[in-house]
């Protein structure tokens, strides 16, 4: 039964990828230019590198030998090179990857953290002033445009207090060596003798990304978990509970919260993708050297080989992370495994 | 779940009617509404009631506070930017593009949803389960990141960006149609229209859409406040609106290396983008509230 569930899920991330794929790869036809150097990242070539690229690419065959090829070559991490950098595609990803997987991982932990304890808080009192106190900044919290609130957040504490810098990972005093790619863990591995202030000051420069990233999934998790512990507080055994006698307290703690925190989890891993999506204009307002800024970046430029891999890069994440969420939630939830014949 | 009525008073007016008396005493949503209704007035009459042109420079005037500081000039209320033209016209033309185009956006999105949802709602077999598992990948990728793509081969401009976000918005809509639509045919009393000998023409437009289409206004309205944020997001990462185009994101974005010297050219798009999502969500909440009283009763 479970088994099966995890197969069809699988034949479905495996549906995905491939449909990722062929998408990719014809995005080196659509795009504005040869398709020769869209793939292969080399802009102008003569007449022997053109033989060879040709060969290397198949490209005197038909579109589904090239295909076969592209897979191929992504496969053995051959993404191509950058018209802008003249390096590997692949080499930037592994390079940027980290620095937006901290952020948002970071993001996502800070929303997880105070969205659901707070949609609970408001749900225990609703229609009563902290639940619509709660409710109304979630409101304005969730209709916040993200780059005006990271502007304000600029504005107020780095530009008038001077709390927090406005851009960069980490203070240019310090060279941590990139190992893991994630900043504070490179800097706990890192062994020389200013350890501590590394960190402090790595941790300064996270404090507004963070924020600002987190508010849309923080508020989205308030409203959410509210609405779902609304719903099962609504239910006739919460009723029965009620009737015996027991309190607020023991009604939400032990009945409620397990039937209502289930659906939440499922929303836990659907933010994801909506995270890297709004970590890639944070990234751009504060300077943070992740994909995301690296992905925009290559539009202006019309990079056309790493808006591919970006892409690719991203949306394989994202993917992953959506259906790593549906299975979870499945694990967990006995009752959800039945719906899945047929439905979305 | 069956509520007991102490008072058993028939209510007989209209569903509409009744929808709309719980929508008034939403305060908030009638608060939105009121500010949504200006918003679309002032997107259609912004070049009239503007006091100067969009371009219009005034070389005496350059980075005026608005006029209720010391500094500021009574003829430019909002202040004025470094090339000296005034940020009250040119916000409110703003309107026009931000607001504007957003809700011809979501439209065009409501009338190819609505189609292409209902299609897929009740098409059933291979043709349905392709379709889903097209909409599960496009599904899973958001709809900023699905506009950049989508911009990144159109290249970047203000049209292509509401093309952009129209085929970025598709796939949550039409994915919610067909749910609203499969729950409905679902129903007891579509079977027994069905029993009835009614085509499957009848049964859309006779027995399902005088049901589903208030819940189609809200899906609008959520198309509609995505659609305003990806479209001033897209133009603040200059890939949609070019300045000098006014649109609201685009405008934020030009003015950004003023911050720190004219805070007031970057803070007032951002009020009014904010303004235009709120009082969207705002309806669309109260909206969805009132259908789940409306239901309850």
């Amino acid at each position: 039964m479970i088994l099966d569930y995890i197969l069809r899920r699988l034949g479905l991330l495996f549906f995905m990828v491939l449909l990722l794929s062929i998408f990719t790869f014809s995005l080196s036809y659509l795009f504005p230019g040869d398709p020769l150097s869209n793939l292969s990242g080399i802009p102008d070539t003569n007449f022997t590198q053109n033989a060879q690229l040709e060969e290397k690419y198949l490209f005197n065959s038909n579109y589904f030998m090239q295909y076969i090829a592209f897979v191929g070559r992504i496969l053995q991490g051959d993404w191509g090179m950058s018209f802008a950098s003249g390096s590997s595609v692949f080499a930037h990803v592994v390079d940027l990857i980290p620095a937006t997987l901290e952020l948002s991982i970071y993001a996502l932990f800070i929303s997880v953290l105070v969205g659901v304890p707070v949609g609970i808080l408001a749900s225990a009192y609703n229609k009563q002033w902290p639940d619509k106190f709660i409710s109304s900044t979630a409101m304005i919290g969730y209709s916040m445009p993200i780059f005006w609130l990271a502007l304000l957040l600029i504005m107020v504490f780095s530009l008038k207090l001077g709390w927090f810098p406005m851009s960069g990972r980490v203070s240019l005093l310090y060279e941590i060596p990139a190992s893991t790619g994630f900043i504070l863990l490179d800097i706990l591995l890192a062994d020389f003798p200013y350890n501590g202030l590394a960190m402090l000051d790595a941790l300064h420069h996270l404090t507004l990304p963070t924020i600002v990233l987190a508010m849309y999934p923080t508020t989205v998790l308030v409203r959410f978990t509210r609405e779902s512990m609304l719903k099962v507080m609504d239910q006739n055994f919460i009723k029965t509970a009620r009737a015996k006698g027991l309190t607020r307290g023991q009604l939400i703690i032990h009945h409620a919260l397990r039937n209502a925190l289930l659906p939440v989890i499922k929303q836990i891993g659907l933010q994801f993708s909506t995270l890297i999506t709004l970590a890639m204009i944070t990234e751009v307002i504060f300077s943070w050297p992740g994909i995301g800024r690296w992905l925009i970046d290559s539009i202006y430029q019309r990079d056309y080989p790493a808006i591919q891999g970006g892409l690719m890069a991203v949306s394989l994440f994202i993917i992953i992370a959506t259906i790593m969420a549906e299975l979870t939630y499945t694990l967990l939830d006995p009752l959800s495994r039945n719906q899945a014949h047929g439905k979305v | 779940m069956a509520k007991f009525n102490l008072f058993s008073e028939d209510s007989n007016k209209s569903p509409l009617a009744r929808l709309w008396r719980k929508f008034k005493n939403n305060h908030p949503a009638l608060v939105g509404l009121w500010v949504f209704i200006a918003f679309s007035l002032l997107a259609a009459t912004a070049p009239f009631l503007a006091p100067y042109g969009v371009n219009q420079q005034h070389s005496d005037a350059l980075l005026l506070p608005p006029s209720w500081n010391e500094m500021g000039d009574v003829r430019f209320i909002l202040g004025t930017d470094d090339l000296g033209r005034d940020v009250l016209s040119r916000l409110m033309n703003g309107a026009t593009y931000t607001f504007g185009l957003s809700v011809v956006a979501a439209l065009i999105t409501t009338v190819i949803g609505v189609l292409v949802g209902t299609f897929a709602g009740i098409s059933k077999g291979i043709r349905s389960s392709f379709l889903n598992h097209l909409l599960d990948v496009t599904l899973s990728i958001p709809s900023l990141l699905l506009a950049i793509i989508i911009i990144a081969i159109l290249g970047p401009g203000l049209m292509n960006t509401v093309w952009a976000i129209i085929l970025a918005l598709l796939p949550q809509f039409i994915h919610s149609i067909r749910n609203l639509i499969v729950d409905e045919l679902g129903k007891d009393y579509v079977t027994a229209y069905r029993l009835d000998g009614a085509s499957k023409w009848h049964i859309l437009s006779r027995g399902i859409f005088p049901n589903v289409y208030e819940y189609i206004v809200v899906i609008f309205t959520m198309a509609l406040s995505t659609a305003i944020l990806d479209i001033a997001a897209l133009g603040f990462l200059k890939l949609g609106a070019q300045p000098p185009t006014t649109e609201w994101g685009a405008i934020l974005a030009e003015n950004l290396g003023l911050i720190y010297l004219a805070p007031w050219t970057v803070a007032l798009p951002g009020v009014l983008l904010f303004l235009a999502v709120l009082s969207t969500n705002l309806v669309g909440d109260g909206l969805r509230k009132v259908l789940q009283a409306r239901k309850a009763d």
